[in-house]
Formats: structure tokens, sequence, C-alpha cells
């Protein structure tokens, strides 16, 4: 645990100095609470209850954007970063393990993923509250509660998990960035669909999802482990 | 404090090192020498318990290789052929983050006493990445050695440094070698390895030679005086008929002469040339350099292979 510590303390100091990582973890947040809270107040003012539908399922879209999109900006610069600044041999020499240095890496990215998110559905809150005098009661039903709570970690996981592997493929972080923005498609699709709904967003949706996303994420562990050792790192990655 | 029997490392079809037998002792600078491709590389890799190896077993600072390697990577610093440090963060933060995952005691105070230890105190909050060549060079042995490892396995230490620099760098391998510490040390500078190293193998994908320089250079090409003369007569190198001279060679204004013991011969032999009426000027010791001896071997081995 402490060399875990260690790992993801040093790979957040080095995401606060990298401009690409911060635009994408406080700056993209800023602009999805904005667009939501826009949805919050147009849905408040709309009489149609078909539009208003449509308005709040689009605008919990952003809050399942996040957990996708900030993953893949930490995770990409942080192992890219470490081929192109050759540091990944230096690391593997020391008694760091396997299950360490992986762990590291994903949670360095999930774990802000996640605190923003959730940060941000805080603000989306505060904001609608502030603009339209009440707190939506849409965005507080069990499928938002589920959706924001159950299905953020499992998109950010999954988001990660993707980013990991294309990362150990790629040497250069804009390339990673392209390939990993198209893997992470089978996690946004739902989403989409989404918005296209004339009905909420309910449970079954939710769980449908959550269980491909579980699924999907189960097998890319697998994979993503494997790829995570010493001898692969050292001999396999390009 | 190194010990490898039959350690071999394969990539599909390809041996990168082959059967190599090993014996570095506690204390000793060990040159490890090849051409680029040699396999000097993965052999680090597998001592310093990076990579596995295909067949064949090891030791490193009296931990077995496979079965503890975490404890080996505890007990050895790297230098890797590039210095690898983050560029994002200061020349500070980079020792203390290797320290801390290390385990060493004070990381502050560690890393501390290598920044003035290399002269980088001044540059302490510097980013990595805005320090010249030689500085991230220099911080990256200090970071290699945080942990007082009791193995230090460097590669090319010396080879982007400017003459100060370099220099710093081999006294304090020097300095490394008085405290005890086992270095191998893989270098294209034979000049430097020759300077040293207590021995050194030479290597191309499998051990070609390993011993002291001076020792294989007299193996190789035995103890020669250079008699350079006044005024060498024709046929003079023939008229020293004495038993001990194996050969004699004339080269220019010189004799290039084999001899077995020339501390005990030289003189007899320079008393037969005077003997003979052929002045003297000076005499001298033929030293064959590292690199000839290391040219001369590896040429042999590629023609054998």
């Amino acid at each position: 645990m402490h060399r875990l510590r260690v790992l993801l303390l040093k790979e957040w100091r080095e995401s606060l100095r990298n401009k690409m990582v911060l635009f994408g973890v406080i700056f993209l947040p800023l602009f999805f609470v904005a667009f939501s809270v826009y949805m919050g107040i147009e849905a408040g003012r709309t009489e149609d209850p078909v539009a208003q539908i449509v308005l709040f399922n689009t605008s919990l879209i952003y809050f399942m954007l996040l957990p996708v999109i900030i993953p893949l900006a930490i995770a990409v610069y942080s192992i890219v970063g470490e081929k192109d600044q050759a540091t990944l041999e230096p690391l593997l020499a020391t008694p760091i393990s396997d299950l360490e240095l992986f762990l590291g890496k994903a949670l360095a990215s999930v774990i802000p993923a996640l605190v923003v998110d959730w940060l941000a559905f805080g603000a989306f809150l505060g904001a609608t509250r502030l603009f339209v005098g009440a707190v939506p009661l849409q965005a507080l039903t069990a499928p938002w509660i589920a959706s924001i709570f159950g299905l953020s970690p499992l998109l950010a996981f999954f988001s990660v998990l993707v980013t990991m592997l294309v990362s150990s493929r790629a040497s250069d972080a804009r390339a990673a960035y392209q390939f990993s923005s198209f893997a992470v498609l089978p996690g946004v699709i739902p989403l989409i669909v989404y918005s296209t709904r004339k009905t909420l967003v309910d449970l079954v949706l939710v769980g449908i999802e959550g269980a491909v996303l579980l699924a999907a994420s189960v097998i890319l562990l697998y994979f993503a482990i494997r790829v995570f050792s010493r001898e692969q790192i050292l001999t396999r990655w390009k | 404090m190194i010990t490898a029997r039959g350690l071999t490392r394969r990539f599909g079809d390809l041996t990168a090192v082959d059967r190599l037998d090993l014996d570095v002792r506690k204390g000793e600078v060990f040159g490890f020498l090849g051409p680029n491709g040699a396999g000097k590389t993965t052999t680090v890799r597998m001592l310093a318990a990076l990579i596995a190896p295909t067949s064949g077993e090891a030791s490193v600072a009296g931990q077995r290789l496979g079965r503890e390697n975490r404890e080996i990577r505890g007990r050895v610093g790297v230098l890797t052929e590039t210095p690898g440090l983050y560029r994002r963060l200061s020349a500070r933060d980079n020792l203390i983050f290797f320290a801390k995952l290390h385990r060493v005691a004070d990381p502050a105070g560690q890393a501390e006493r290598y920044l003035r230890l290399f002269e980088l105190w001044d540059r302490r909050a510097a980013a990595a990445g805005s320090l010249s060549k030689g500085m991230r060079q220099k911080l990256a042995i200090a970071r290699a050695l945080l942990h007082e490892p009791e193995v230090l396995f460097l590669d090319e230490p010396t080879a982007s440094l400017d003459p100060e620099s370099a220099r710093t760098v081999r006294d304090l391998i020097e300095s490394l070698r008085s405290k005890e510490r086992t270095i191998f040390l893989c270098t294209h500078n034979l000049d430097e390895a020759d300077r040293l190293c207590d021995r050194v193998a030479l290597f191309n994908q499998r051990l070609i030679v390993v011993g002291e320089p001076a020792r294989l250079r007299e193996e190789m090409y035995g103890r020669r005086t250079v008699v350079h003369l006044v005024d060498p007569r024709p046929g003079i190198e023939d008229a020293l008929d004495l038993s001990f001279v194996k050969s004699v060679e004339r080269v220019d204004d010189a004799l290039v002469v084999s001899l077995t013991d020339p501390d005990r011969e030289n003189p007899l032999l320079v008393e037969r040339l005077v003997e003979l009426g052929v002045g003297v000027r000076y005499v001298n010791e033929l030293r064959m350099s590292l690199e000839d001896l290391y040219l001369d071997l590896m040429e042999d081995d590629d023609a054998s292979s």
C-alpha cells in the first residue's frame, strides 16, 4: 500500500503540471456543468413533457461522459509519458510490484474522474436550484443516482482499461488519445440512446448498461494485467 | 556477489544471451564489454530481476533470481542507458519519489545528500527536463544510489557527460569500490574500463573472455619491449641471438622484442645491443590497449562464428 500511495501521489503531481491533462480535468467539467445546468433550466421552462424528458436525459449524459473522458486524458499522458521519458525501466527496477504499478496507474485516473464527476453533479444540482428555484426531482430519482454513483465508476474503469491497453501499444500521446477515444465508444453509445428516448432513463436500462460494462471490464482487466507485467513492458511495449 | 550459471535468454528464435557463466566478487568493478546488440542490456535486465531468463540460474546480493526478485530489486541500483527522469518534476522530487519507493528511512535527507554530492543542490527545484544532459545523467546516477544498493548496474554512465562530469562519475565509481559496493559496468569507453575495472568480460551473446585487463593483454600479446635505436643498421634484428628473445620485429628506428620476463631481461637486452655497437636512445614497454584486445577478440569471434 505504501508504494501504491507513493505512485499515486507522483502521478497526480505530474498531472497537475500537464496543461493537456489539466484542461480535461478542470475546464471540460466546467463546460459540462454549464451545459447541463442550461438543459435543466430549459427543462424547467418548457411545458412539453417529452421535451423535458429529452432535456433531462441529455443533461445526464454529461455526467456519464466525464468518467469516460477524464481517465482517458490522465492515463494516456501517464503511460505514454512514462514511455516518452524512458522512466519505465528505472521505475520497474524498484521493488514496486506489477500489481501496485497497474493499480497505481489505474486509480490515478479513476479517482480524480469520480471526484470531479460527483463534484460536477453537486454543482449541477446547486446551480439548478439557484437558477430555477428548486432541485429538479428527476435528477434525484433512482436511475439517476444509480447512473451517477453506480455506472460512473464502471465507465471510468472501462475507460481506463481501454486507455491502458491502447497506450501500451502507442508511442505517441496524440495517437494513443485518438485510438482510446475510439475504443471507449462502446461505453458511450448507451448514453446516446438516453438522449433519443422519449421516456426517462429507467433502472432496467441502467442495469443492462452496467452489466455489459462490468462484463467488458472483466475481460479487459484480464488482458490489462497481463500487459502490465515487467516482462511485457520491457520486451513487448513499443 | 553475482553468480550466473548457464543464464540464457531467448526472444523467439533470437538468442540474446547464451549460457552465461559469471562470478562477480564483492567490491569489484566489473566491466561488461561488447558491441551494440551483444545482449548486455538483456543481461543487466535479467540480473536486476527485471526480466526472467529462459533458462539457467543466478543469484545477486545473496538472493536467488526468480524466487527473490523483489529483494534483488531492493538491493541493486540500476542506471539505464538513458537517464529516464520525470521531466515535469523537480530534481529533488524525482529523487524523493524513488527514495520512497525503496522505503529509504529519510527520503528528503537522502535526496539532499546526493544532490549535494553531485553538486545539484542549487538546481534542486528545477524541473528535471530543464537540466543539462550532464546534470540529468548525474541525477540518474544519484537515483541509482539513493537506497545504498549493494550492487550497482551502470549502463554507459559517462556516455553523455562533459570531461569534468565524466571525471566526477569516475571518481565516484572509485570511491564506491572502496566502500565495498559491487559495480557492474557496461561501457563502450574501453579506456574508462581499462582504468576503472578490476576485471572485464568481453561478451557477444556469449562470454568470450573474462579476466583482469592487464592479464588478458599479457595472455593475448605477451610482454613486448620497444628499443628505440640511435642509428639502426640493417640486419641488427638477426644479430640478437639471445636465448630469452622470443621474436624481434623491426619497426622504423625501433626494435619490438618479445620477451618472457622483461623486468629481468631488458637490461641484458640493452647490454647485448651496446655490445653490438648499436646506440640505444630509450627503452619502453609496448602496452597494447584494451581497445586493441577488444577489437582483436571480437574479430576472432566474428571469424569463428
